[in-house]
């Protein structure tokens, strides 16, 4: 305790210099907690509105399909057996016929999945109410009317094949479009009525994949089960790139701040040689000392937890409350990166708790690595002031 | 007996070589001395005081100060025998600068982990022993040289320590200061009983001392006791 204590008196007593150290690290320590709270609270809204616009509780695929593989869509579809039939009917499961065609959008080419889709479902956000009772009509997100300079209740030509490779073509009527942060969504699909886009397929009662909405529901006849896990680890890889961006430019932070540690540490061993000499002719053993001066960098970085606390809340605070916008400086839905223009940080006690840790931690080696030659000091020299 | 040293000799390696600092020193110090070590740079005065006060070990021979071998001590027991039993005062006052003077006189009891009430009776007493009560919460840079040392006086001796150990106590101060410093000293041991051990080449502390032991080139060339100023 009695080092504790003497490490706290010697800090505060020294002043401006000491909270220069501070301050530099507790910016480390701020930026730490805010990027990663940036990025966990993006992770977190990027899941959840995947699974509210994309996946549910899971999917379940026809034997064959591939999402990254547009050669597998033509031949992924199949008829719904009596069960799947019982479980749509339960709102366990919602079933999606996908057909590969191509928009015509003001003469110009673009290849586009048709997703048929149950009007009447509510396991997904997707507003397919508004298809209810009109004939040839679609919705589309709002970054794919963007790219394609479509607006609400403009014409669409699309030409597809049905089941038996025939080319066929209809006018779509945009009847509303929707504003969705899930990039598999929102672009190049056009989402119809399920029944209409069977009629002109010639697919009765088939579907490609079924969208469950029940955690337990695993396995269903044929179909093959795709867990969550599996369907978020794309937006878990982007994330973990950009945090590891994240941890990099930490990092350096960090190190500016260990730096102004050990620099502080190194002058101090040898400008306070005289002191060291004193606290070992004072009843102090040399391991003593060295404890004192670690204790003494290590405490830098506890100051900087709490003066970071201290600026760091209101910050923090305004942050949750408000969001961070993204909108301006990058339109991440065209790069295919779920996330919403506004990014709201989530804060965890974890993510702090290993800040203060990591903090503490690296001050703490850092400070013990030039205090450590304290050991090997002579007293007599170190009382006069002439170790070298 | 406080001090005693049997055929002490330390020897410092310089270059391939050693220089003899201490040869063959055979002292005794009793119990409330008022004693100098005089005699010019470079005869061993410091050397021996460190000695004495287990800051150094002999090379050969052995010193026993309060009956510990100071050759046999771990370096956890001197450090207790120098935090409760010893009390240095320094040519250059040594104070803690971040430290006011109260803080500075505390430190010793804070490793003796005694109580605030009773560090702060003690502490007390200590400045006020060598008059710096209302500078108790100065620091260092704020008081004169010889207030530092008086400082440095309160804080060897609020411990109440056997023995005080005085490195050219008086060589960064004047006339006054000096003599204030010594007349200060010299109550502590009459009234307290502590023994005071001083390197010195000054005569103005010369002219204080009970016993002066005279060292040149590491030896012992004269031990004479004397009689002092009255107070």
């Amino acid at each position: 305790m009695i080092a504790f204590k003497l490490a706290f008196r010697n800090l505060f007593n020294a002043g401006l210099k000491t909270w220069l150290n501070v301050f530099v690290l507790s910016l480390a320590f701020i930026s730490l907690v805010f990027f990663n709270g940036m990025i966990d609270g993006w992770d977190r809204q990027a899941e959840v509105d995947t699974k509210d616009w994309s996946i549910a509780e899971g999917q379940f695929w026809t034997p064959g399909y591939d999402s990254y593989d547009p050669f597998t869509i033509k031949e992924s579809h199949q008829v719904l057996s009596h069960e799947v039939q019982q479980l749509i009917k339960n709102k366990q499961v919602t079933p999606v016929l996908l057909t590969e065609a191509t928009a015509f959008p003001e003469g110009r080419m673009q290849t586009v999945l048709l997703r048929g889709m149950d009007v009447n479902q509510d396991i997904l956000k997707l507003p397919l109410e508004k298809l209810k009772g009109k004939k040839n009509a679609v919705l589309i997100g709002s970054g794919m009317a963007k790219t394609l300079k479509l607006k609400k209740d403009d014409e669409l030509m699309v030409r597809w094949r049905d089941k038996n490779g025939t080319f066929d073509a209809i006018t779509f009527t945009i009847v509303y479009i929707f504003d969705c942060d899930v990039p598999s969504i929102d672009y190049g699909s056009l989402y119809m009525d399920i029944e209409a886009l069977r009629k002109l397929t010639g697919m009765d009662n088939e579907a490609s994949i079924l969208i469950s909405n029940d955690k337990n529901l695993t396995a269903i006849d044929s179909w093959v089960y795709k867990d969550n896990d599996f369907l978020l680890a794309d937006i878990k890889e982007i994330i973990s790139a950009k945090k590891t961006g994240g941890y990099v430019m930490t990092f350096f932070l960090l190190l500016i701040g260990l730096l102004a540690i050990f620099d502080t540490q190194v002058f101090s061993v040898f400008r306070r040689q005289k002191e060291i000499g004193t606290y070992i002719a004072l009843g102090m053993t040399r391991q003593r000392v060295v404890s004192i001066f670690t204790i003494e960098g290590a405490t830098n970085s506890i100051l900087a937890a709490l003066l970071g606390t201290v600026y760091g809340t209101p910050l923090f605070i305004f942050f949750t409350r408000h969001g961070i916008s993204l909108s301006d400086t990058a339109d991440m839905g065209s790069m295919g990166i779920t996330a919403s223009d506004i990014i709201y940080p989530y804060y965890s006690v974890g993510l702090i708790g290993s800040a203060v840790l990591l903090i503490i931690i690296s001050s703490t080696i850092v400070s013990y690595l030039p205090s450590k030659k304290i050991a090997n000091i002579n007293p007599t020299d170190a009382i006069r002031g002439k170790v070298s | 007996m406080i001090v005693e040293t049997k055929h002490l000799i330390k020897k410092f390696p310089v270059g391939k070589s050693f220089f003899t600092a201490l040869n063959d020193i055979n002292i005794h110090i009793d119990k409330g001395e008022f004693l100098g070590l005089v005699g010019p740079s470079g005869s061993g005065k410091t050397t021996l005081l460190n000695i004495i006060g287990s800051l150094d070990v002999p090379t050969e021979g052995n010193a026993h100060v309060l009956g510990k071998s100071i050759k046999d001590l771990s370096a956890k027991e001197s450090a207790i025998l120098r935090n409760r039993h010893i009390g240095f005062i320094f040519q250059t006052y040594n104070l803690f600068p971040v430290y006011s003077v109260y803080e500075n006189v505390e430190f010793a009891l804070l490793l003796q982990k005694k109580t605030a009430s009773e560090r702060k009776t003690a502490v007390m007493q200590a400045l006020e022993w060598v008059g710096l009560t209302d500078k108790a919460k100065a620091r260092p840079n704020a008081i004169s040289g010889g207030e530092c040392q008086r400082v440095a006086i309160a804080r060897a001796m609020v411990k109440n320590p056997e023995l005080v150990i005085a490195d050219e106590p008086t060589a960064n101060l004047d006339k006054a200061n000096s003599f204030h410093i010594l007349d200060t000293m010299k109550k502590l041991n009459k009234e307290l009983s502590t023994t005071f051990i001083f390197a010195t080449h000054d005569e103005k502390v010369m002219k204080f001392l009970d016993r002066i032991i005279y060292l040149e080139d590491g030896k012992v060339i004269n031990d004479e006791t004397i009689k002092t100023e009255s107070l």
